[in-house]
């Protein structure tokens, strides 16, 4: 999964042909652990068809700002340029799926 | 939580239980009878519910019996089944696909189904939490603190846990305010504001602001409310939840497949044969998900 930073996000997530999901994500916390391999089994599905990139919200203070990320995890499906839909915390994968569905 | 630390998986087990109660037991028993790898989560006391209950009249063949007494029936049933109860508290169980991955606050463990008996907590939520969460409110100090670089948090802690959180956030936060809901106070840092309030409600626009109290209020840029039990939606993160309690279906499933739930968890009436019934239908149908697998 590729990581994006703060310099990446318009090009990565907002210039994206694709639909992007974003997982917001720190090293130290517990979730955010569980929710990794979840995104990258989504990234191998939906190859092709979606994005599935990772932004590490310690190293990446100004997007995490300006999309008021408050809790971690939080995964944010963008398409063309704007936030569609977020999940904040752990979801099991078929949560994602549906969500990925909806805006496929 | 768990920071620095490298989770420990342990083997995986066909069934985990979580709870020691009438549920939890009955589950675990059954589980075993089926010769299936168990591991029950609880308390050496089994349940702090039975072990008050001062006579029980309507647990069918144990007329008059205490609570106490009828607890020494169940140490006694599951320690010739040989089934023991690890004393640790399960904080998340993680819908992983093919398995669950059950987290205690020291280890990591998987297990290919689960049946959570974990009972009912009287615990209030405060107003306004679940309506900012996610946006402002959190359930987990350690994990969202990188957020708070140099911001105002304000922490509600239920039990002495929460205090290495509060003091872990003082290296990030530029203030940190702490809320005891328990006595006494064990160890809060210096330079960690302590505020003995009780909370009536937090309050917001798109965002939470404000943590009112009986006399006064606090602004806060976040707040994280730390409870000695979590909610049911907050220990299965995506586990469907229907007034307060699990939504099982006959077989005592949940809307995951593999996850199941038995005892007061599920809802009311609360008693111990309604909670070893279900208790056994769902390890019966956790043993035939797992057969037909």
């Amino acid at each position: 999964m590729k990581e994006v930073m703060d310099a990446t996000f318009m090009e990565e997530v907002m210039n994206s042909e694709q639909p992007v999901l974003v997982d917001f994500w720190a090293p130290w916390c517990g979730p955010c652990k569980m929710v990794t391999p979840v995104m990258e089994e989504l990234s191998t599905q939906y190859d092709g068809k979606i994005k599935v990139v990772k932004v590490n919200v310690d190293e990446n203070p100004e997007i995490s700002e300006a999309l008021r990320i408050t809790s971690i995890p939080t995964i944010v499906l963008f398409k063309e340029g704007q936030p569609k839909d977020a999940v904040v915390g752990f979801r099991p994968k078929q949560d994602f799926e549906k969500m990925i569905e909806k805006h496929l | 939580m768990n920071q620095g630390q490298d989770l420990i998986v342990d083997q995986r087990y066909d069934l985990i239980v979580i709870g020691s109660g009438p549920a939890g037991i009955s589950a675990a028993i059954n589980g075993v009878i089926r010769k299936k790898k168990v591991k029950v989560f609880g308390i050496s006391d089994l349940s702090e519910k039975l072990t008050k209950a001062p006579r029980i009249d309507n647990y069918l063949g144990f007329f008059g019996v205490s609570g106490m007494d009828l607890k020494n029936s169940f140490a006694n049933h599951i320690q010739k089944m040989d089934i023991q109860i690890t004393e640790e508290k399960v904080d998340a169980v993680y819908a992983m696909g093919d398995h669950f991955a059950v987290s205690t606050r020291l280890n990591m463990y998987e297990a290919t189904s689960v049946v959570v008996a974990t009972g009912v907590s009287i615990k209030k939520s405060i107003p306004g939490e679940d309506v900012f969460l996610g946006k402002g409110v959190g359930y987990c100090a350690t994990c969202d603190a990188p957020i708070y670089k140099n911001k105002v948090v304000a922490i509600v802690g239920y039990d002495v846990h929460a205090e290495e959180e509060a003091n872990f956030m003082l290296d990030v936060a530029s203030k940190v305010y702490y809320i005891p809901m328990y006595k006494p106070i064990k160890k809060i840092r210096e330079g960690i504001e302590i505020l003995e309030k009780k909370p009536k409600e937090i309050i917001g626009d798109d965002h939470a602001k404000k943590l009112l109290f009986q006399d006064g209020e606090l602004e806060a840029d976040g707040f994280f409310i730390l409870k000695d039990s979590v909610d049911l939606d907050q220990l299965v993160p995506g586990v469907e939840i229907a007034e307060g309690h699990f939504k099982v279906d006959r077989h005592m499933e949940t809307n995951i497949p593999g996850l199941y739930a038995a005892g007061d968890c599920t809802g009311k009436p609360y008693q111990y044969l309604k909670a070893a019934g279900e208790g056994q239908v769902a390890a019966l149908n956790a043993v035939s998900y797992l057969d037909n697998r």
